[in-house]
């Protein structure tokens, strides 16, 4: 086999079981890797509680990894999430990944419960258990250092320990598997790290034609002004959006109240640039490298992070906002989910947090200690609580990230439709509507979205599953990976073919949602953004989102998908029928 | 999604790359909509319903050339290679079925092919271009394959002649009936310099339509800017040239706002000239005939192989400088600024050409056209010296 390794490596943390396994090669085929893989794994587990022993934790790295691929050495983690509900993947970088494939290994599979804190150390053909009680109440910097020497690390900081729903896995460089609290179900596995470390290599099946695709991708990286261009993101890394979404009119400032946040100029690409001499740091083998850090070594927080902490806020100091993303990567929280609950909270309070109050709430929500309790559900729940779940600015309980719906209805219907909840990164229509690639779409228009939002959907099921970066494709498209991939693994895929693949993984998932409860009333937007208008000015109006129109549109994109009117499967043979 | 659908077959027509009457636009939104020619609708309907995506266009070109390249093929070959920049970096190649390969239902093979390419040439039928997103992306690709055959059959006639029955005449009656004369007779440009915001975006949005009211260029292929202090008023990236007007992005030369992150991807090279010459405005634009001629390298034993972006001389044809380089972060950013400040001008092999003018546009706008001027009766010299 060629780009795959065909083998998983299954651990029982309850029984201390570790052993390898064949992946069938027609799984390959049909889901990838990444993220498609592992919701394929879920399948008989996606019913179990997230904190459940026997619910898996699975990591899997997709058929690129371990090419010279552009931004291929990435994994997904999958499985249900304690914020949301929902099945649940997230994307990360950094040479774990690489590492991991380089153990052999296309997934780990990890499910049970240890009796004590541990770390699962896997070097090449081996794997073992190291005891991680001295570990256990490390900060991930800490943690990270302590594990050094075992290869690249995994590992949760206090939040995944303690069960802060939000709780990510922190990547020793630096990267996070974020958003959705896959750090608690690590946490609740009471494994603090997982290390790994391996010798291997993938080649390619055709190492000329591989080259060839390899050069297209480049070249278009090259064209792309959202890459390469002098105002893109290798140059601002993605803090490059803070001026274009100041100037389009759909910040989300003071928990959406508003949508324009007059001092968003102190934190924007060049700021960051400007104050911190902000130099080029990135994934692993990634030839953008968006992501920025000082000369000291220390990561500058990203687009929905500056703006979340900022606008959202209400908070204007660069500082402040560096410190918080570093203090949340060191505790191992999700930066969005924190923020918007600061944010949530702050609304019903009356009163924002001002810069100073910061880093101790996020201490607290970490520990889950005084306020921290609250704070530690996230959003929907600490404002049901509050009696205000109105306040959640949240779709399926995930946190909406910096791009107001109001100011693109496609982002809106995302938003909605996205399986993990309210996130950016599924459909991303911000590509069309706001940066204009691969063409661009009239952002105040549902018109054609539905279609849109599903064809996007798939295709970046696919992305996810390869595992590539979402970023890749505001210069190439499936097209030049599917060569990308066909060429490594010596087996035919298609723009076409991968959408497919795509459209199945995106399906499943929508099933397990469905079999757990959810329903077309799990696809709306808070209820804000239909009564209430964002901040219109300079010649831009940001009315509220039309519900009939909205209604419309996402009963035209159920039927695209095949689904009945509540949004539900009205074939209840289709799992069965997927390999 | 209808008006889309009149508004890109409309511009199939204004811009005379399709035939009347032989065009069809389909469309998915939760039901198949399509218009125009009912048999070519019927085929694009069921090529549609077999594709992840949204639009379709399926037309006949208003020219016969991609079919001659299909018929001009060596026997195995299955897809058309052009060489010029824009096919090289968006579509790779562009594959082909022939007249005798279409069975009782081709939708099918067709599809395929569309699976993994954005266009096709469909011998005796057409072009048909998909668009994953808009009906303007499917109409996007096929304006990208007319421009690619269009090129590559030119190029390839300089290097072997006619070789078809009824070619020679129907090249002559192209010549004659779809060539026309290009001119800035009759056009307004305001004087310059240009200072007031307003006044930029006007005249940027009226250049930009009359350069493909001139047929000097296709409306997605190039951009426009203006300098004026320490701002420079550039066309957005995937801006058609004729409708600018919303889609200029003012850019501070210091980098101190990224709103121009959304600017042309030529934004680099255009900087650049401005801070290397006294350019007040700059056109950039893919005249057919230009391109080709760019390609036309007569130096023997080169050891460059990617002359499109590797090839370090300055060549010069009837006074124009040609370099290479790729687009947006590649050479031509480094390239083209040392070599236009002098004459106004710079070709881009394979690619296209650059103009400047000192004060308003009508100076960068008659470069243009001169430079394609020369170049179209250039070629038409060297096709009739090679008999
Ligand atoms: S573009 Fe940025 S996020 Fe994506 S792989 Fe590269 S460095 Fe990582
Ligand atoms: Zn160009
Ligand atoms: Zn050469």
């Amino acid at each position: 086999m060629h780009g795959w390794t065909g083998t998983i490596l299954k651990v029982d943390l309850t029984s201390g079981r570790i052993w390898r396994e064949e992946i069938p090669e027609e799984f390959l085929h049909a889901y990838l890797g990444g993220r498609g893989l592992g919701v394929r794994l879920m399948r008989d587990y996606f019913r179990l509680d997230p904190f459940d022993p026997e619910m898996p934790l699975i990591f899997a790295v997709g058929p690129l990894c371990g090419t010279p691929a552009p931004t291929a050495a990435r994994l997904a983690v999958v499985s249900r999430s304690p914020l949301t509900g929902t099945i649940y993947d997230c994307s990360a970088g950094g040479r774990f990944a690489w590492r991991l494939k380089a153990a052999g290994l296309d997934a780990l599979f990890i499910t049970g419960q240890s009796p004590t804190p541990v770390a699962l150390a896997i070097d090449g053909d081996s794997a073992e258990f190291l005891p991680a009680d001295t570990l256990w109440g490390m900060e991930v910097k800490e943690s990270v250092h302590a594990l050094a020497g075992h290869g690249s690390v995994a590992t949760i900081g206090p939040a995944g320990e303690n069960g802060v729903l939000f709780a990510n896995i922190m990547m020793g460089e630096g990267n996070s598997v974020g958003r959705g609290g896959l750090g608690a179900v690590m946490g609740a596995k009471r494994l603090k790290a997982v290390t790994v470390d391996g010798a291997g290599s993938v080649s390619p099946a055709d190492a000329e034609r591989f080259e060839h695709a390899r050069r297209d991708v480049m070249r278009l990286f090259r064209a792309s002004p959202v890459i390469f261009g002098e105002l893109g993101i290798a140059q601002f890394g993605t803090p490059a959006l803070v001026d274009l979404m100041r100037q389009r009119r759909m910040a989300p400032t003071e928990n959406f109240r508003k949508t324009v946040f007059p001092a968003s100029g102190n934190y924007s690409g060049p700021a960051i640039l400007r104050d911190y001499q902000a130099k080029n740091d990135g994934c692993f083998g990634c030839p953008i490298q968006c992501k920025k850090s000082t000369p000291q070594g220390e990561h500058l927080p990203e687009y929905e992070t500056v703006s979340h902490f900022g606008a959202l806020n209400g908070i204007s100091s660069l500082a402040a906002i560096v410190k918080a993303n570093t203090l949340c990567n060191d505790l191992g929280m999700d930066t969005i989910t924190a923020a918007a609950t600061l944010s949530a909270w702050g609304e019903i309070r009356g009163r924002f947090p001002s810069a100073e109050e910061v880093p101790a709430l996020l201490r607290a929500a970490a520990g889950r200690c005084g306020a921290g309790e609250l704070l530690s559900l996230g959003s929907r729940r600490l404002t049901e609580q509050l009696g205000r779940p109105d306040l959640s600015m949240s779709v399926k309980g995930l946190e909406l990230p910096a791009y107001d719906p109001r100011g693109a209805y496609g982002m809106a219907l995302a938003y909605c439709t996205s399986n993990r909840g309210g996130c950016h990164l599924r459909a991303y229509p911000i590509s069309h509507e706001i940066l204009r690639k691969p063409v661009p779409t009239d952002r105040f228009s549902f018109s054609g979205k539905a279609r849109i939002i599903k064809i996007a959907e798939d295709t970046n099921a696919a992305v996810d599953s390869l595992v590539a970066c979402k970023f890749s494709f505001f210069g190439a498209t499936l097209e030049e990976y599917a060569e990308l991939l066909s060429a490594t693994t010596g087996t035919e895929f298609t723009p076409q073919t991968l959408k497919e693949i795509g459209e199945r993984i995106y399906l499943t998932e929508r099933w397990y949602n469905c079999e757990n409860g959810f329903t077309t009333a799990d696809d709306r937007l808070p209820e804000r953004f239909y009564a209430e208008p964002g901040s219109s000015g300079e010649g831009i109006e940001v009315f509220p989102i039309d519900r009939a129109r909205f209604e419309e549109e996402l009963q035209k994109y159920y039927r695209i998908r095949g689904l009945t009117p509540e949004g539900t499967f009205s074939d209840p043979t289709y799992l069965e029928r997927q390999p | 999604m209808r008006d889309q659908i009149v508004k890109y077959a409309g511009k199939l027509l204004a811009d005379r790359s399709a035939l009347e009457g032989r065009i069809a636009i389909a469309a998915k939104d939760d039901v198949l909509l399509a218009d125009g020619d009912p048999a070519l609708v019927r085929l694009a309907g069921s090529v549609l319903d077999r594709l992840n995506c949204l639009s379709l266009v399926a037309a006949s070109p208003a020219v016969p050339f991609a079919d001659f390249l299909v018929a001009r093929a060596p026997a195995g070959d299955c897809a058309i290679v052009p060489r010029d920049t824009e096919t090289r970096t968006f579509l790779h190649d562009i594959p082909f079925l022939r007249a005798n390969d279409l069975e009782a239902d081709p939708a099918a093979r067709i599809a395929q092919l569309l699976g993994s390419r954005k266009g096709v040439v469909v011998e005796g039928v057409g072009i048909i271009a998909s668009g994953a997103l808009t009906v303007e992306q499917a109409y996007i690709n096929y304006s990208s394959v007319f421009h690619a055959t269009f090129v590559k059959y030119l190029e390839d006639l300089l290097v072997e002649g006619f070789r078809l029955p009824g070619e020679k005449e129907a090249f002559a009656a192209f010549r004659t009936g779809w060539l026309r004369p290009l001119t800035a007779e009759g056009l307004v440009f305001r004087l310059g310099p240009l200072v007031d915001p307003d006044e930029i975006l006007d005249e940027v949005t009226t250049v930009g339509r009359y350069t493909v009211e001139r047929g000097l260029v296709d409306s997605f292929f190039g951009n426009i800017s203006c300098r004026c202090g320490d701002m420079i008023y550039i066309s957005q990236t995937a801006a058609s040239l004729d409708e600018l007007s919303g889609c200029i992005d003012p850019v501070p030369f210091g980098n101190t706002s990224t709103t121009g992150i959304t600017a042309s991807s030529e934004l680099a090279a255009h900087r650049r000239i401005f801070e290397t010459s006294d350019a007040a405005v700059i056109l950039h634009g893919h005249p057919k005939f230009a391109v080709v001629m760019s390609m036309l390298c007569e130096e023997e034993g080169c050891p460059v192989t990617d002359c499109w972006k590797d090839c370090p001389k300055v060549r010069i044809m009837g006074g124009t400088p040609v370099v290479a380089g790729e687009i947006g972060a590649g050479g031509l950013a480094k390239r083209v600024p040392p070599v236009i400040a002098g004459p106004g001008r710079a070709m881009v092999y394979g690619h296209g050409v650059f103009t400047i003018g000192r004060t308003g546009f009508a100076e960068a706008f008659s470069a243009l056209v001169e430079v394609e001027n020369w170049c179209r009766t250039e070629y038409f010299r060297r096709l009739a010296l090679r008999g």
